[in-house]
């Protein structure tokens, strides 16, 4: 017992002494965990686009030309334009110093041509320099074209009174003749509440209420669902390097010094494993403590997190003593590995969503340690204990460590 | 102390060693000379006890070697490969595989100290071994076989790769150990070690010990007799041919290759005689060397070819 503790003592020092591999594979996975997040999560409220800068020059200066400017001035609309009132010729100064996106022109009578339902005609300048906000000022020109239109031609004769009324002088004006007038403006008023009150078309927002889902997933929600995959991928990688103690000490003859002392092979192998189970947990723990402090990333239960932990550093120490005790040379080792835990990686989950792989994916992806890390990490998530998760990687791994026993005790004689 | 009995190991069709016996007594420093292949690094291995499935006894202290697991920590390796952990600090190195023997961790500490002043490495002892030079590597690997004062030390081939300065410290305290009281078996190929090292002398080959004693009981098998070493444009088959009949005449053909053969002559006169046998043969000698007998004429005589064939 004494000497497989001096074993793992011995072991625990050297990955202290040159620690850059293991630094290399924490900070791999917490990078690109990162800039998974950042590409793919929900843009927060700051990063919402700014107001599009539009120019209006008002030639008309009646009731139309004064609705389209109000009509900018609503909040929403706020958010979304920044509206200058201008000339013609500083606005087109404006629009070739690149200051605004796109420059609306209400034509001179553009109120009285309206009124007497003439065809009129917005000018809308887009800034060549930019992709799409002017295309959304001539969208919203063009919406405001049409519903303009809508409501001139529902109310035709209303608007043709409207037009007397502005033309009239006050003095000659009859104020009997606006009542049949404002009558019949008040019939359609009415006929028209009924589509308009209520609505007849409603927008209805709704979010989903699936099992398990928030209602909105924040990036640190995104970032609690992408790190656990990314942390079991690369405690594949770093435990695999441990392991490989097992075949580049018998290349050097380390081995087979340790065998003229006192050592047992049992002890050794033992050894082996705890070191490798060791540093997993150790690699698991410092990924998650940085993921919570980099990412705001939620593990739930810390207990519950050691145990998945503990079992899934267990399964991986124990399947990669197998490994090193079935490969010929380190050369060998070298090449088989990186397929293994990439395809365990890919199958398992840690480089895409399970659901969203085919059916025969998912079948195998129930083989991978990355799979069972990953369903225990959510089960976690949501308060729960992974027992499933963890025992099957603890059995499984037993039955790993039973194979390799036999396998690396025949490898450490020769 | 260390006696071994019909020590046969093969790996598959190939004899490594063939019922080798020896015995070894407390601080003799015996050292096994052969050519590579001889059997020597798998003497070692099988006494080391990391080689198994062979034949014959080894029995250390008067106890069966194999059987009594206690033993190993009587036992002292310095293999050939640097076996120890570059990245750690000598200090580090020899603290772990101390360790590993039955030692209290304090004599350990001392120890470690003493043996860093006997390897030359006291000032470097607490740097990674990464930085050190092959000699300084080859010191430290050497250390480590003695941290836990073993009564038998074996040395495979202990000098390999590394420049004289550091060949001869190591030499050193190999005859400092067995002055000391530790049996040590130290294999080379190098006549020159053995010669200034050994208290006594093996020659082996194809897993056979073919003569051993001290450098005098080696040197009498050649005889007092002088080395006449020929080198010319010959073949070797003509030119032991054209010596036959002077075999019973005061001239032994010791070995002979092609464009360099030896011979032991009793006196200086038979060396006119071997030039006329020939020059009648037509055999062409560019140049002829008279020498005293040594450990490689022994080894000459002894396996018919050279330590480095």
């Amino acid at each position: 017992m004494r000497r497989m503790f001096l074993v793992l003592e011995n072991d625990l020092r050297r990955r202290l002494k040159a620690p850059l591999a293991i630094v290399i594979f924490i900070a791999i996975p917490l990078a690109m965990t990162g800039l998974i997040g950042v590409i793919f999560g929900p843009r927060a409220e700051e990063s919402r686009l700014p107001p599009i800068p539009v120019l209006l020059v008002d030639h008309d200066k009646s009731i139309a030309s004064k609705l389209i400017l109000s009509s900018f001035d609503v909040d929403q609309m706020k958010k979304m334009f920044q509206v200058t009132v201008t000339d013609e010729a500083e606005g087109h100064r404006r629009m070739e110093a690149g200051k605004a996106s796109a420059m609306v022109v209400i034509p001179e009578r553009f109120t009285l041509d309206l009124l007497e339902t003439k065809p009129v005609t917005f000018q809308v300048v887009k800034n060549p320099a930019e992709q799409f906000l002017p295309d959304v000022v001539e969208e919203f020109m063009r919406t405001m074209g049409v519903i303009l239109s809508a409501v001139i031609q529902a109310f035709e004769d209303e608007v043709r009174g409207l037009r007397f009324m502005i033309e009239t002088p006050l003095e000659s004006f009859s104020w009997e003749t606006l009542g049949p007038e404002l009558g019949k403006a008040q019939k359609k008023m009415i006929a028209a509440s009924k589509y308009l009150d209520p609505l007849l078309i409603r927008l209805k927002e709704e979010e989903t209420k699936a099992t398990g889902a928030k209602t909105r997933i924040s990036r640190a929600d995104l970032f609690s669902m992408i790190l656990p995959g990314m942390a079991v991928m690369f405690l594949l990688f770093i435990v695999q390097t441990v392991m490989r103690d097992i075949i580049s000490d018998r290349e050097d003859g380390k081995l087979r010094r340790m065998m003229t002392t006192p050592l047992r092979p049992m002890e050794l192998i033992a050894a082996r494993l705890l070191s490798g189970w060791v540093t997993g947990m150790a690699v698991l723990l410092i990924m998650a403590a940085a993921g919570t402090l980099i990412f705001h990333v939620t593990w739930g239960p810390f207990g519950y997190f050691l145990w998945l932990s503990a079992a899934a550093s267990f399964w991986t120490a124990a399947f990669f003593a197998l490994f090193h005790a079935l490969v010929r040379n380190r050369n060998q080792a070298g090449a088989f590995s990186a397929p293994i835990i990439l395809a365990f990686s890919i199958f398992g989950g840690s480089m895409m969503n399970p659901e969203a792989m085919p059916q025969a994916f998912r079948a195998v992806g129930i083989l991978t340690p990355n799979r069972w890390f990953i369903d225990g990490a959510a089960f976690i998530r949501d308060g729960g204990f992974p027992l499933i998760p963890i025992l099957i990687l603890a059995g499984s791994g037993i039955v790993l460590a039973a194979l390799a026993v036999p396998a690396l005790s025949r490898r450490i004689m020769v | 102390m260390l006696e071994i009995k019909n020590l046969t190991k093969s790996y598959g069709e190939v004899l490594a060693l063939d019922r080798f016996s020896l015995e070894l007594n407390p601080g003799e420093v015996l050292g096994l000379l052969g050519p590579n292949g001889a059997g020597k690094t798998t003497l070692i291995s099988i006494l080391a006890g990391t080689l198994r499935d062979f034949t014959g006894t080894v029995t250390f202290q008067g106890r069966n070697l194999f059987a009594d697991r206690g033993l190993k920590n009587r036992l002292g390796i310095v293999p050939q490969e640097m076996a120890f952990y570059d990245e750690l600090t000598a200090m580090d190195n020899l603290l772990f595989w101390g360790g590993l023997y039955d030692v209290p961790r304090t004599d350990i500490k001392r120890r470690a100290g003493e043996l860093l002043e006997l390897v030359e490495l006291a000032g470097r002892g607490r740097e990674p071994v990464k930085n050190f030079s092959g000699g300084m590597k080859r010191r430290l690997n050497t250390a480590i076989g003695l941290l836990h004062r073993p009564d038998l030390l074996l040395l495979d081939e202990p000098t390999v790769g590394i420049d004289v300065q550091a060949k001869v410290s190591i030499l050193e305290i190999i005859r400092g150990v067995g002055a000391a009281g530790t049996a040590v078996i130290f294999t080379t190929h190098q006549l020159s070690e053995v010669e200034t090292t050994c208290s006594r002398i093996a020659i082996m080959d194809r897993g056979r010990i073919l003569a051993g004693g001290t450098l005098d009981d080696l040197v009498r098998i050649v005889g007092e007799r002088d080395i006449v070493e020929i080198v010319g444009d010959f073949a070797a088959a003509p030119f032991s041919e054209a010596l036959q009949d002077l075999a019973g005449s005061g001239v032994e053909l010791l070995s002979a290759a092609d464009g360099l053969a030896s011979l032991a002559v009793s006196a200086t006169e038979q060396i006119p005689r071997v030039m006329d046998r020939l020059f009648r043969a037509r055999l062409a000698v560019t140049d002829m060397k008279i020498k005293s007998p040594s450990l490689e004429t022994v080894f000459l005589k002894l396996t018919g070819r050279s330590l480095r064939d």
